[in-house]
Formats: structure tokens, sequence, C-alpha cells
């Protein structure tokens, strides 16, 4: 972020599955000054894949009153997954205002059996947990393509569960 | 002679090589309610987990057959679309799914299962509507995620009013009682009350006796240890509570 208040924004969403290796992540740049970035990334680990996020956050000398917020989230689908954070902060000011957040999760058995208790199939109970994880990042994009992404979503994770 | 909706025969289920149920027998038919009493560790959530096809559970022999049906042959998801509904004892949190979206996929699945046509988001809410107040839940929970950020009384609440939106043939509830004020409570069993008809059935199982003035049980059956020691009507529940479980122990090993 080159200008005074200039504003960068990153959503992803990263999804592997079988044995599939993912090294996904941003940089943001902060060099003018009241400069803004938010990050929000949101891994999903299924079968053997594994998932690695690489962010780096650069505030250099002259980025005054910089603000950078990090949101890294992992979720992994059964036992023979992984993920991996590698959060990078490089600050050189000292009115600079970085946060990073970070989890990992799995989906409980409890919450599959409430859902199948209800009528709903153990892949679909998946899909749907999987969308409310994804939703801050759906949430960004136009209409159309959200609708896609969640499609392409369930058929990438399409016996990912056993 | 109507067709029983559950049966159980001599059912033995254990956990992890532990006995838990010694040879259940039960018979329900439509329009009952039973009521399943017992002290901790008698095996009255166990019974509820397997009945809904909780995993984990062995079934050592016996058999269980649900409107002709044999239950235990089927996934959970099957058995809940045949009309099968567990009130939770404690109800889990989805964080992230939508609880209307989540309830209108449920009742979508039932429906597709019966032949029916599926409700579309504004027929779904319409419908929902009455029983929200029903249930004297805030029309903000349509909005919120799965039982997220719910108290305790609010998802009790929350699993009865599911029960209502999916209408099931046999509604077992898991202790619906425990960790509610009396105020929840008769909240909670009017609306479990609303829903007893002559074609469904419900079977409450409950540690205390108190829920029972409000969803008289036609039925009664005492479970210590895994076995059904005695059946009586609502009066048993009554006798109970004034004389203790050991009460009923003791008479039934030394009978008069």
């Amino acid at each position: 972020m080159l200008g005074d208040n200039s504003v960068g924004e990153f959503y992803s969403v990263a999804v592997t599955n079988n044995y599939q290796q993912a090294d996904t992540g941003t940089k943001m740049v902060h060099i003018g000054k009241h400069t803004r970035s938010t990050i929000v990334s949101k891994g999903i680990s299924a079968g053997h894949g594994q998932n690695s996020y690489r962010g780096l956050v650069k505030i250099q000398k002259g980025a005054a009153n910089a603000r950078n917020f990090s949101q890294c989230d992992s979720l992994l689908l059964g036992n023979k997954c992984g993920a991996h954070t590698f959060p990078y902060i490089e600050v050189k000011n000292t009115s600079a205002r970085v946060e990073h957040e970070a989890s990992t999760s799995k989906i409980g058995d409890d919450q599959i059996f409430y859902c199948n208790q209800r009528g709903l199939a153990t892949q679909d109970a998946v899909n749907m947990i999987v969308n409310g994880f994804c939703k801050e990042v759906f949430r960004e994009l136009p209409m159309e393509f959200a609708v896609e992404a969640q499609k392409l979503l369930g058929v990438s994770l399409e016996g990912s569960v056993g | 002679m109507k067709e029983p909706i559950l049966e159980i025969k001599d059912l033995n289920a254990g956990v992890e090589g532990k006995q838990i149920l010694k040879g259940i027998n039960l018979t329900i038919y439509p329009g009952e309610v039973h009521a399943v009493m017992g002290p901790n560790g008698s095996g009255k959530s166990t019974l509820a987990a397997i009945l809904a096809g909780r995993k984990g559970y062995d079934v050592t022999s016996g058999r269980v057959s649900y409107q002709g049906k044999d239950l235990l042959d089927l996934d959970p998801e099957e058995r809940a679309r045949e009309g099968l509904f567990l009130a939770f004892q404690y109800p889990v949190e989805i964080p992230g799914v939508n609880s209307t979206y989540f309830l209108k996929s449920a009742l979508n699945e039932i429906r597709k299962h019966k032949g029916q046509t599926e409700l579309d988001a504004m027929e779904f809410i319409a419908l929902v509507k009455d029983k929200i107040q029903l249930l004297e839940l805030k029309e903000d929970l349509l909005r919120r995620s799965v039982n997220e950020g719910f108290s305790g009384g609010e998802k009790k609440r929350n699993e009865i009013f599911q029960m209502a939106v999916l209408e099931p043939r046999l509604a077992i509830l898991d202790e619906t009682d425990s960790g509610l004020d009396i105020d929840a409570l008769k909240v909670v069993s009017n609306g479990v009350n609303k829903l007893r008809g002559a074609d469904n059935a419900q079977l409450v199982i409950t540690h205390y006796q108190r829920l029972l003035n409000y969803i008289v049980p036609d039925f009664v059956h005492v479970l210590v240890d895994g076995r059904i020691v005695r059946t009586g009507g609502k009066q048993l529940a009554l006798d109970l509570e004034e004389k203790g479980y050991d009460w009923v122990v003791k008479e039934e090993v030394a009978p008069a």
C-alpha cells in the first residue's frame, strides 16, 4: 500500500484432498501513511492433504499509523491431513498495529451425529459445516461466483468423509 | 389391532466391552407416551443413543423393530427420515451453520423421503413462525447459527421447536428436563403435549418425577442397572419419588 490511506484485502479458501499440497498466502506491504490491510485465509485439509499458509505483513519505516488484521483458520477433515501456518511479520514503525489470529479445528463427531439425527446425510452435513467455515470469505464474493464456489467446494470434498 | 411403532426385544448392548443394557423389552403403540426412569448409570442415555443410531455402541443380542422394519439396520439419517426424533440431552453447537437453513434442509430431507414437495425459504419461514411462539423463542433465533450462544434452557426449547417442525412418529426425549427451571419446564412440556397425537408416540427419559407432572405418561418403566425392573402406570413415578429407586430394587429381589 503505497498511497496514504490505501487499503489492501485478501480473502482465500484453500482446499486440499487426497495427496495434494497447497502453499498459499499473501504479502501486505505498508508504505504510505494510515494504511489498512485485512487477510482472511481459510484452509481445509482432507484425505492426506497438506495446507500451508504463508503470509507476510511488512510495515515500512515511513508507514505511520498502519493497521493490519490477519485471520488464519484451518479445518482438518479426518486424521491423515495437516495444516501449517507460517506468518511473517516485519514491523519498522512503532505506531503500527498488527493483529494475527489463528485457529485449527476438526468437525466433531457429535456435530455430524446431530445432523444425521435430523435426517441429513454425513456428506451433506460436512458440506454445510465447511460452508459455514468459509462464510466470511464467500460473503466477499459476487453472488453468482459465491454460488459456484460453494458447489465447487462440495465437489472437491466428495468422498472425503468415510 | 394396531401395529406397534417400536418393539424392543431382549436388547443387550454395551460400550468398550462393558455391558450396559441387559435384556430390555419394550413395546410402544401409536398414541402412547412411555416414561423411562432410572438412577445415574442405569443405561437411560445408552438406550436413547442406540435407538437413534449413535456409533460406538455394540448391540450384542436382541432386536429392535420400528414400524415393522429392523431399526438397527438403518443409518441414523434413515431412521430420522422414517420419523424417529431424538431431543438431545446436551445439544451440540454448529457454528457457521444458519439455524433456518439447517432445519429447512432437515425438513426437506424428510419431505423428500415421503414423496412430498420441498419447501423454499419463504414457505418454511411461514410454517415455523407460530411454532417459534409456541416455544417462546425469539425470532432472531432464525438468524443465528445452530445452538450458538444459546443458554441451556434455549437449547432445550430449540430441541422441542425442531420436534414441532419435523413432526416425528416417535420422539425420544433424553432428559429434556435437566437444567431447566420451572418456567422453561412448563414451556417445553406444553410444546411436547401439543405434539401428542393418536398416530405418534413419545418416549420420555428422565431422572426426576417432576417432568411427568406436565408430560403425563401412559406407562412408566423403571430402569436399574440395565434392566427394566418394573413397569406401571403414572402412579409408579409418584411412588418412586416418595420411596426412591432402592425400594423398587428391593421389591424385585424379594417379591412379596
